[in-house]
């Protein structure tokens, strides 16, 4: 028993001053560090890539005719970098920002409004490698009533509709029993 | 079928007693047979194959497949660890009466399994011994499940506070002392209902899944396959890795990705480096619930570098965010490797230096030792996992046994105490720490040259199945996926490991003093995010009521929606 505190004591005495002074000095964060996401609309060509990929649908994208809203609801970032991995012009990425915290969620929500364009140098809308990420899942996200645009881009509802009302039961399809 | 399994042993206790089956099983995924019976023959093969073959019950898998073959589909998914095997047991049930023999009675670690296929899916489990709501909430409509297809994933449904679950009546006499629904014994919600005969406990109820988020919802109608592991990874905030590892491996065996060895090593190095610090994260918690928070402190210091290391390898301390379905998004660079070597080796040593003391602490033994009593046949009951079983002498592990990533090259070695008590729990993860260090290091000087991702051309086949369990820090942690057209899942099922070792808490507790249960709790390393996926919100304590329960539930949805 005393052998056993003996040996703890000598533990804690041995770590020494363990706190660090953060946040009255900076505490760096290493070079690949994924902090709150960054864009630069004058590189984005508006191809969807980045929406399309964004696991948690921080990113939505709505066609507006010439040009496209994107929308950034940075609360719902998960620091993926996925829409930095695939964005073709490089117009998103993940800064060393990490104090993001705000009482007011809508600090962190932003638009961008860009003229949709094909690459210049590829001249395609969007090619990643991986397969999965290029194909079109049905029913992706909610779209709602409409066409797609010329880049296969529907318009899309916000991410969740929380003005439903307080019941709101999809009819069964037909074939599909109760 | 190969010819390996069928020479397996259990195929012939199998097949001796229901000789129909050997021309209905298939085997798609080497080490994972599906047969597809008839609903009365299905809980006939599992009873036998628990109580006869000595297979561990995993968990069911209901599916909503009306619109594909007009049916509801269940299957329950056994694993007999030894022979290195997953047996999947389907039946299709008509979808005007979906109703099938529960297996509960004879196995009872299926309890929970299928309470939540009637709750979730509405298939009934006939004869079941305590079929209350488990996973909906209290005021949730009857009648409507929500993994039916019907129903969106945000479809927001009618608050019937009627519905609430009966509570369990205490025995005569009892005393019945709430703990929880917040806090019990982590900053977590669950709600532990104890009957004490003075100090001791009698009895308990549980309720829990207030935490419920719909992953497996959004799985198989929201997300597609690349999106899903990164849900995945935010099932748990310790054991991420494990999910998406799981999910992408799962998909990988379904569609027979060949996946490079490099990505396999590099997912193998991350996962140990998990246990590392969930253990370390664990041991020192296990010192603040027993109140000797030295130990939390100076555990706690000795981990903080393996979460820089992390950041500093994958970006950031948890949600490495690494799998993707076919590959790892980043390289493990030399420089890298050599930073996980300087930091494990200043690890090992002051670990060494806690273990040595812990040892031979009669302080921390008196709280610890005989308290929580799990018997090794009570913990194969009731299907307990990670070092919860292998602490109770019942030797499994994923690693070793349904070996994934780069297990099968690295020869681990399980870790096996039969004390069935929390010292023993707390011996298995603190050699499971050295043995991890062991393994990376391993993993580092094997690991292969070559690419990190496979090439993936075209569409991934549909209607396939496959099974991946993943050895997380607390136990096993399963994924079953079956693929579907639409670049996503068409079933998407996990298992944490909590589930089942949280259905042997009871049994844990039978009989202890009331003091020692936070610690009997807190021994198997519940995580109750993970064994909860739709949100919920319920606060039915019975004594103070400041607000009433809708008030509250207003309260919190405002919120939570912002
Ligand atoms: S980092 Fe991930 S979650 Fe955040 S915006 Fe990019 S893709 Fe979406
Ligand atoms: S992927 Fe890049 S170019 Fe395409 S929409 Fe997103 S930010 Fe713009």
């Amino acid at each position: 028993m005393f052998k056993a505190k003996l040996k703890e004591a000598v533990i804690c005495f041995g770590a020494g001053r363990v706190t660090l002074k953060y946040p009255f000095e900076p505490s760096p964060v290493p070079p690949k560090f994924r902090g709150k996401i960054e864009f630069d609309a004058r590189k984005c060509i508006a191809c969807g890539g980045c929406a399309n990929v964004c696991p948690p649908r921080c990113i939505v994208i709505e066609d507006m005719g010439e040009v496209a809203k994107i929308t950034f609801n940075l609360d719902r970032c998960i620091q993926c970098a996925r829409c930095y991995e695939v964005c073709p012009e490089k117009a998103i990425w993940p800064t060393d920002e990490f104090e993001t915290a705000t009482p007011d969620k809508s600090d962190l929500k932003s638009e961008m409004i860009v003229w949709m364009s094909t690459c210049q140098r590829c001249g395609r809308c969007f090619e990643t490698d991986n397969a999965i990420d290029k194909f079109e899942s049905k029913r992706w996200r909610g779209r709602g009533p409409g066409e797609a645009n010329k880049h296969g881009i529907f318009p899309i509802k916000p991410p969740i509709d929380f003005s439903m009302p307080g019941s709101l039961v999809r009819e069964p399809e037909e074939g599909q029993g109760q | 079928m190969s010819p390996e399994t069928l020479q397996k042993k259990f195929l012939r206790g199998l097949t001796e007693q229901f000789p129909d089956i050997l021309g209905k099983l298939q085997e798609h995924v080497p080490g994972q047979l599906i047969a597809v019976l008839p609903r009365e023959e299905l809980p006939k093969v599992t009873k036998y194959a628990v109580n006869q073959l000595g297979a561990r019950f995993v968990i069911t898998v209901a599916t909503d497949q009306r619109d594909k073959t007009g049916d509801f589909g269940i299957s329950y998914i056994l694993a007999f660890d030894e022979e290195k095997q997953f047996l999947v047991l389907h039946s299709n049930l008509p979808a005007d009466d979906p109703r099938i023999e529960s297996v509960t009675p004879e196995v009872p670690a299926a309890n929970w399994a299928e309470r939540e296929a009637y709750d979730m899916v509405g298939i009934v489990p006939e004869g079941h011994p305590d079929p209350r709501r488990l996973v909906l909430p209290d005021d949730f409509p009857a009648g409507i499940h929500p993994l039916r297809k019907e129903y969106q994933y945000n479809t927001r449904f009618p608050s019937e506070p009627q519905n609430a679950p009966p509570r369990m009546p205490p025995p005569e006499g009892s005393t019945v002392v709430p703990i929880g629904p917040f806090y019990p014994t982590l900053e977590e919600p669950a709600y532990f209902r104890l009957f004490l005969d003075g100090e001791r406990v009698v009895g308990s109820d549980y309720r829990g899944f207030y935490n419920h988020r719909a992953v497996e919802k959004l799985g198989d109608s929201e997300l597609n396959y690349n999106q899903v592991p990164f849900v995945a990874q935010q099932i748990c905030g310790i054991c991420g890795q494990v999910h998406s590892c799981a999910y992408v491996e799962a998909v990988e065996r379904a569609c027979e990705i060949e996946v490079p060895m490099r990505a396999k090593y590099i997912r193998t190095i991350l996962l140990e480096l998990e246990r590392i610090h969930s253990h370390l994260l664990w041991v020192g918690l296990a010192g603040h619930i027993i109140a000797f928070d030295t130990v939390l402190m100076q555990l706690w210091r000795i981990r903080e570098p393996v979460m820089w290391l992390m950041e500093r390898v994958t970006g950031n301390r948890k949600h490495y965010s690494s799998n993707l379905v076919g590959g790892v998004r980043f390289d493990i660079t030399p420089e890298a490797a050599d930073d996980i070597r300087r930091v494990l080796a200043k690890v090992e040593e002051e670990f060494k230096a806690v273990v040595d003391a812990v040892l031979i602490d009669t302080s921390l033994m008196a709280r610890l030792k005989d308290v929580g009593i799990l018997t090794e046949e009570n913990a194969r009951a009731l299907g307990a996992v990670g070092p919860t079983a292998r602490g109770s002498n019942v030797a499994i592990d994923c690693r070793v046994d349904h070996p994934y990533a780069a297990y099968d090259q690295l020869d681990v070695q399980k870790q096996v105490q039969d004390g069935c008590d929390c010292w023993a729990r707390t011996l298995v993860r603190l050699y499971e720490v050295f043995e991890s260090i062991r393994l990376v290091r391993k993993a580092l000087d094997q690991m292969p040259g070559g690419p990190i991702m496979a090439k993936i051309d075209g569409p991934l086949p549909a209607d396939r199945i496959a099974l991946c369990s993943v050895e997380a820090a607390r136990g096993e942690s399963h994924h079953y996926v079956r693929t579907g057209e639409d670049n996503r899942p068409y079933r998407w099922r996990l298992r944490a490991p909590t589930y089942p070792n949280l259905q042997a808490v009871g049994c844990m507790i039978q009989g202890v003093n009331l003091a020692d249960v936070p610690i009997c709790i807190g021994s198997y390393d519940p995580c109750f995010s993970c064994t909860e996926r739709v949100e919920t919100l319920d606060v039915n304590t019975n004594e103070i009521r400041v607000y009433t329960r809708e008030e509250l539930q207003e309260l919190s949805r405002r919120k939570t929606l912002g």
